[in-house]
């Protein structure tokens, strides 16, 4: 029977063509949303789920509520890591993670050098109870006690050491910063499944004594915060209430007086390990490169389901506008015996056949897509991952889901044909309403016209955003940045000076980044603005006297600073007005406290910090007051010759070879200030991107099946149109006649469609501080978009119909 | 056989209600070839899809094989159709995507035979009405003869104890006609009980019995032949 209904099934897929490529395409374009977003889910959601208890691990995070605001750090400070090993009962094991860096590493038996080696950690015995290696040399145990040990991971150990088995690696010794030696006491074996963990060496605390990390790793200031300082626990409990009281208990104990001055409370929150993987905001390590964005995921799994619910709309939308076509056979079954479940089988049959199909050709449509959105697939993921068994068994899931999503309601319909009607063919149409293929269109142009109205809003928004005046020059200014290992001044001022003797230079500036970028540096002030006493926090600008005018950021009152280190400050309008000053000239001369004292002698026009999502903040401009300590100006910002002049690439190629010059051996790299605020809006971009591939899907998609009941109407409607023909009806009619009843239904799309994403759009534009307007001709351009692309499809078979000689179209009765 | 009292169907519109059958009573013995003759609309068809269980009389009793089947819901219809009826109608009525092999094979896979059972029963049919050669032809390449000899062994390959023909000579010249007739009389020679509805005298001579109908009522019965237990 099984194998009666799959020929029957081909043999009907065969005989239509058309209206099968409809349903092949539709649902394979939905499936292969479905599988490549699938993947992504999948690949994020099973980070590190295969530690031992992963459920019981936590990480310690810090968050700040201010009056500003809520702010967090991925660290703690030092202190808690001991109060919450040795006083909280519900731990059952605690682990410190330092992240530390070094420059080089040698070894020592062949003097190999390897440079900057990453994903070094400083940490505890406990790290390995935690999380669970398989140890091919060393012990949990003993490798991480004392000084001066390192364990290193497999692949790190065939790096430094190749050929070497792993048990004979043990008491080899590397030297780390041409001056640190450490023996390796352990080798572990990578981690194959998927995490964040990904450190390769692995050192005892007491080997940050002779790091600069010492003063980091051995800290006793409750006061201080690092994200670089980790602290992992794994509790005891199923729920972990008791232990987060105890660490609020902890955290009001040892408030810092700081906070308790600027009103700011500190808490320390615990924070599931499966969360880890998805914290945007606080990342996870300072290495790591990639973190999930939780809420994108929805928005794609949300576009991947209403693709697959479109192909689902095509599939029983054509199917049950051809089901008279079929009337007769099911009849004739019914006559010879068939029961309804039978007949429901046979035609469930026919769309597992039909979505088996389609999944294939998604699984090849996948494989492209995952190269065409490799922008926003994590660079793990690889199309392998389909391999997975559990991945298999959902892919399997969702064909059959699809199947009766797809094939339920047309099989109903179709075995409702009384075989005696049937028989004396008084079937005309079928059993099922019309109005339910109404409103299924309805609901598919709803969709293409949401995505059609977002497409055009959120790429008016992203041009808004590019386009607007930040409030400082952006156009030909470059910078280049002194190398990471370099932490001194002596070599930026040589630069500097080499530079400034490149005759195609114009202007150059010293200081830290340019005006607007990620990197901030803020501190809280207090102020005493005659006997108010304000506390607010204060983001530092660092440049030279010539910084505001490179960037061509006006000054409203008073001077620039004396001098490059001097405790001065110019600060913008909105730190005017947060110290309570109405007038610039009146806050000249004050005294601001931040750790020293600071003069306020200038006052410079407001400009964006940011992207323009984010309002304008309270911010300084200061000089490289800790020169001694900590060198501020570690950047050059240079007016570059514009491209059109011929003399850009000879200016950069000249820069180049100085900064060679100072900084041998270290890669150079020129950044530009235009460049750098068109990355600041690099999720806009991507969601523009995504969102033109989603209309672009769903549009044809929608047309597919529009497509197909054009055609089903036309063969309906054959006879009517040469008779009208015959009467003597216009093409223009007969096409108006034909088009008016699917044009209706987009309409009615487009009604329902724009209040929706009118008020989500409106949604999404809140988080913007500088936003575009929800212009009415959005809604216009894609409503006469929509319509005028409808009619042309529609009219390509109408007028082809009425164009025909009325005879044949009679005949064809 | 059969034993219909006062069966009874009518069609409703929203505002006239018509009588198909109207307290009709006849009966029709095992193995007995019954034609039913009337006039367009007289209600022949509609006795047949009563008869075959395809349809509901509104009132009335229909006994088929001492078993009241009038109120049988629709999966007992088509549990005792698929067992006992088979079709032959004017247009044929084949399923255009399956092969001639396929459609005859239909009502042995809906009474659940086996696959090697089918396609010898299958065979030995097509064998006997002379289109074994075409068993993989597909409907539309045969001739009109050819369909109706088809659907003639499609009816009969799950030897029904009962065939139910609809002018099964009304789409064939009278060379096809008359071999189609003489097929069903072979049938019924066999012991297969038949019911004709016909417009044909002609075809109306070879069964024992011709009932006339018109306006849903039984008006005259002739006996053309002794018909033997």
């Amino acid at each position: 029977m099984f194998k009666n209904y799959i020929k029957i099934a081909w043999r009907n897929i065969w005989n239509s063509k058309i209206f099968s490529a409809i349903n092949i395409i539709s649902l394979a374009i939905g499936f292969s949303a479905s599988f490549v977003i699938g993947l992504m889910v999948y690949y994020d959601f099973t980070f590190d789920d295969f530690h031992k208890n992963a459920n019981n691990i936590y990480r310690i995070k810090t968050v700040f509520n201010s009056p500003e605001g809520t702010y967090g750090n991925a660290g703690v400070s030092i202190p808690l890591h001991q109060v919450v090993k040795e006083e909280i009962a519900d731990v059952e094991q605690a682990t410190t993670l330092y992240t530390g860096s070094f420059i080089n590493v040698k070894n020592t038996e062949n003097g190999i050098i390897f440079k900057e080696p990453e994903y070094t950690v400083f940490t505890d015995p406990e790290y390995f109870d935690v999380f669970q290696y398989n140890w091919l040399a060393g012990s949990p145990q003993t490798s991480l006690g004392g000084p001066n040990k390192v364990v290193l991971t497999q692949a790190r150990a065939e790096k430094y050491f190749p050929n070497i088995p792993a048990e004979n690696l043990i008491g080899k010794q590397l030297v780390y910063n041409d001056s640190i030696l450490v023996e390796v006491s352990g080798i572990v074996a990578n981690f194959t499944k998927r995490t964040d963990f990904i450190f390769e060496e692995f050192f005892s605390l007491e080997t940050a004594k002779a790091t600069d990390m010492s003063d980091q790793v051995f800290n006793d200031n409750w006061g201080s915060t690092s994200n670089s300082s980790q602290l992992f626990v794994r509790i005891n409990k199923k729920t972990p209430y008791v232990l987060q009281k105890k660490l609020n208990d902890i955290a009001a104990a040892h408030e810092s007086d700081y906070n308790k001055q600027m009103n700011i409370q500190r808490l320390f929150k615990l924070q599931p390990l499966k969360e880890l993987h998805f914290d945007q905001e606080l990342g996870i390590f300072s290495f790591t490169e990639y973190t999930s964005n939780k809420s994108a995921i929805w928005g794609l799994s949300i576009i991947a389901v209403f693709l697959l619910l479109l192909g689902c709309v095509n599939f029983i939308n054509l199917n049950t506008a051809q089901a008279t076509q079929r009337a007769k056979e099911i009849g004739i079954r019914k006559t010879l015996g068939s029961s309804k479940k039978q007949l429901v089988m046979q035609f469930m049959g026919e769309t597992l056949v039909l979505t088996i199909l389609s999944a294939i050709i998604s699984i090849l449509l996948s494989y492209w897509l995952l190269k065409v959105f490799s922008d926003f697939i994590p660079a793990g993921l690889s199309f392998s991952v389909f391999k997975e068994p559990l991945v298999l068994v959902c892919g399997v899931l969702l064909i059959l889901f699809v199947t009766l999503l797809s094939g339920v309601y047309p099989s109903i319909v179709l075995t409702r044909f009384k075989p005696v009607r049937v028989l004396k063919n008084q079937v005309t149409t079928a059993p099922g309403k019309a109005g339910l293929r109404k409103f299924l269109t309805v609901f598919q142009f709803t969709i293409a016209q949401g995505f059609l109205i977002a497409t055009l809003l959120v790429s008016k928004q992203t041009r808004f955003l590019m386009q607007s005046d930040m409030g400082f020059r952006t156009q030909a200014i470059g910078y280049v940045q002194a190398p990471w290992s370099y932490r001194g001044f002596d070599k930026n001022l040589v630069l500097y000076n080499k530079l400034k003797r490149i005759p195609a230079i114009d202007k150059i500036s010293m200081g830290g980044m340019p005006p607007a970028s990620n990197s901030t540096h803020s501190s809280g002030v207090n102020f005493m603005n005659g006997d108010r006493e304000i506390n607010t926090e204060i983001e530092f600008l660092y440049g030279d006297s010539a910084y505001l005018n490179i960037y061509e950021i006006p000054l409203l009152a008073g001077r620039l600073p004396l001098n490059d280190t001097i405790k001065e400050l110019v600060i913008n309008e909105t730190a005017l007005n947060a110290l309570g000053f109405q007038d610039s000239e009146k806050a000249l001369g004050q005294i601001l406290k931040v750790e020293d004292d600071y003069r306020i002698v200038g006052v410079m026009k407001d400009f964006n910090q940011r992207s323009l999502r984010s309002g304008i903040n309270p911010m300084a401009l200061t000089g490289d007051t800790y020169r001694k300590d900590w060198p501020r100006f570690r950047d050059i910002h240079i007016m570059l010759p514009s491209a059109g002049s011929g003399q850009l690439q000879n200016t950069i190629t000249q820069i180049e070879k100085a900064y060679n010059e100072v900084f041998p051996g270290e890669n150079f790299e020129m950044h530009f200030v235009d460049e750098s605020i068109k990355r600041f809006y690099q999720s806009e971009s991507r969601l523009s991107t995504l969102l033109n591939w989603a209309m672009g899907l769903s549009i044809l998609i929608c047309s597919l099946g529009l497509l197909g009941l054009v055609l089903y109407t036309i063969n309906r409607r054959t006879k009517e149109i040469g008779i009208r023909k015959v009467l003597g009806a216009s093409l223009a009619q007969l096409n108006l006649l034909l088009c008016k009843d699917f044009l209706v239904l987009v309409l009615i799309a487009f009604v329902i469609a724009a209040p929706i994403a009118g008020w989500l759009l409106n949604e999404w534009l809140q988080d913007f501080a500088y936003r575009t307007e929800l212009s009415w001709w959005v809604f216009a351009l894609s409503a006469i978009g929509m319509l005028v692309f409808s009619t042309i499809l529609i009219s390509f078979r109408t007028i082809k119909t009425a164009l025909k000689n009325p005879v044949n179209s009679l005949r064809t009765e | 056989m059969i034993k219909i009292t006062d069966l009874e169907k009518f069609y409703r519109t929203d505002e006239v209600q018509t009588i198909a059958i109207n307290k009709l009573s006849f009966e029709v013995k095992e193995g007995e070839f019954v034609s039913v003759m009337g006039p367009s609309g007289c209600g022949k068809s509609t006795l047949l899809n009563i008869l075959g269980l395809l349809d509901d009389p509104d009132g009335g009793s229909y006994i088929f094989n001492g078993i009241e089947v009038a109120g049988f819901n629709e999966r007992k219809r088509a549990n005792l159709r698929k067992h006992n009826i088979g079709f032959v109608f004017q247009s044929f009525n084949l399923i255009d995507e399956l092969s001639v092999f396929e459609n005859v094979e239909l009502p042995l896979i809906y009474t659940g035979v086996k696959p090697a059972e089918r396609k010898e029963r299958v065979h030995e049919v097509l064998e006997k009405m002379q289109i074994m050669h075409r068993r993989k032809h597909f409907p539309q390449q045969l001739s009109g003869g050819q369909q109706q000899r088809v659907a003639v062994a499609r009816a009969v390959v799950n030897n029904p104890k009962l065939i139910l023909a609809d002018e099964p000579t009304g789409n064939l010249d009278s060379s096809n006609g008359n071999e189609v007739m003489d097929l069903l009389t072979e049938l019924n020679a066999a012991g297969t009980t038949i019911i004709m509805v016909t417009h044909s005298e002609h075809d109306a001579k070879y069964s024992h019995r011709i009932i006339r109908m018109l306006d849903g009522q039984k008006v005259t019965e002739n006996i053309l032949a002794e018909y033997q237990h």
